[in-house]
């Protein structure tokens, strides 16, 4: 059976996907979430392991401001990189302690 | 017909509380049955339960009255609403559907004020109920029996749901904390949890 593919949406040998570049509105999973990570900039020597290891990308570098910025609208809570941060400049910290963060969705999905 | 048979609604996390609000659900129904009335309770099969922490529903109804709506397998207008975790309030509009003067029954060690400060429609309710049921039990049961009508070899009520089945029989009523004391295994937490339970009319 032959199928016939757009080279431009053929996925190429390797199965190398292109990177997400932007956000997916219709799966947000901000409200998964029990514990969130708050970072303190003072620690930060930006050493990119929040980046690399977030499994939503919810960690992106700020180039303007040199920082990295947290995604409140994805992050689910899972603490991988609390856990990862080199410089313990990442802490847990109970949602409900922060009047931002509302992620009021009508249905689950 | 309608008006009498009341509906509950239970919001728990997935997978770390399917069993917990599995047991609520369930626990007020059997309860409310050997008193005599007509019950119902299910899961939600929309939520996808089998994520963890994604917040899903467990649904329970009471009526003086046979039930006649058997196929209707969401709950329109909740009565009652039950949060298992405080922090879902923040995420999900657990109040939709409810009309004016109904209940909220919260697991937190917060005060009823801190969590009516993240409901926008808190007009809606006449009474907040709030009881710290993780200080109570301190585990949570993560277990699948009894789901999708497996068979229930845990036993109904072993973690945070005995606490939280007692603010429940407390703050709202619908059972008798005897009859729920029949059924429930882990009956200290169900007694401790009513004595706990902050009940706040607003």
């Amino acid at each position: 059976m032959a199928f016939n593919i757009p080279k431009e949406k053929a996925v190429p040998l390797g199965c190398i996907t292109p990177a997400p570049v932007t956000e997916q509105p219709m799966m947000i999973t901000g409200n998964w979430r029990e514990y969130r990570p708050v970072i303190d900039h003072e620690k930060c020597n930006l050493c990119m392991n929040c980046v690399v290891y977030c499994p939503d990308a919810c960690w992106q570098l700020n180039q303007a401001e040199d920082e990295v910025v947290w995604n409140w609208k994805y992050c689910k809570g899972c603490m991988i990189c609390v856990n990862e941060c080199s410089t313990s400049a990442l802490s847990k910290a109970y949602e409900l302690d922060f009047e931002d963060g509302v992620v009021r969705l009508e249905k689950p999905f | 017909m309608a008006s009498k048979m009341k509906q509950i609604t239970i919001w728990a996390r997935g997978v770390v509380q399917d069993k917990e609000g599995r047991d609520v659900a369930n626990g007020i129904a059997i309860a409310a049955k050997s008193e005599g009335k007509f019950t119902q309770a299910f899961d939600n099969y929309v939520d996808l339960p089998d994520r963890v922490n994604v917040p899903l529903r467990k649904y329970a109804r009471i009526s003086d009255t046979e039930i006649e709506t058997a196929y209707e397998y969401e709950n329109e207008q909740p009565e009652v609403v039950v949060v298992m975790d405080a922090t879902i309030v923040k995420g999900i509009n657990i109040l939709r559907g409810m009309q004016k003067g109904g209940t909220l029954v919260v697991a937190t060690d917060r005060k009823p004020e801190d969590i009516l400060k993240f409901i926008p429609n808190k007009d809606l309710l006449s009474k907040i109920v709030c009881v710290p049921a993780k200080a109570i039990v301190g585990h949570q049961t993560v277990d699948f029996s009894g789901s999708e009508g497996g068979i229930d070899a845990v036993g109904l009520g072993q973690g945070i749901s005995s606490a939280i089945l007692g603010a429940l029989a407390k703050g709202t009523g619908l059972v008798k904390i005897e009859s729920l004391a029949a059924i429930v295994k882990n009956k200290e937490a169900l007694f401790k949890g009513s004595e706990a339970a902050v009940v706040k009319t607003l």
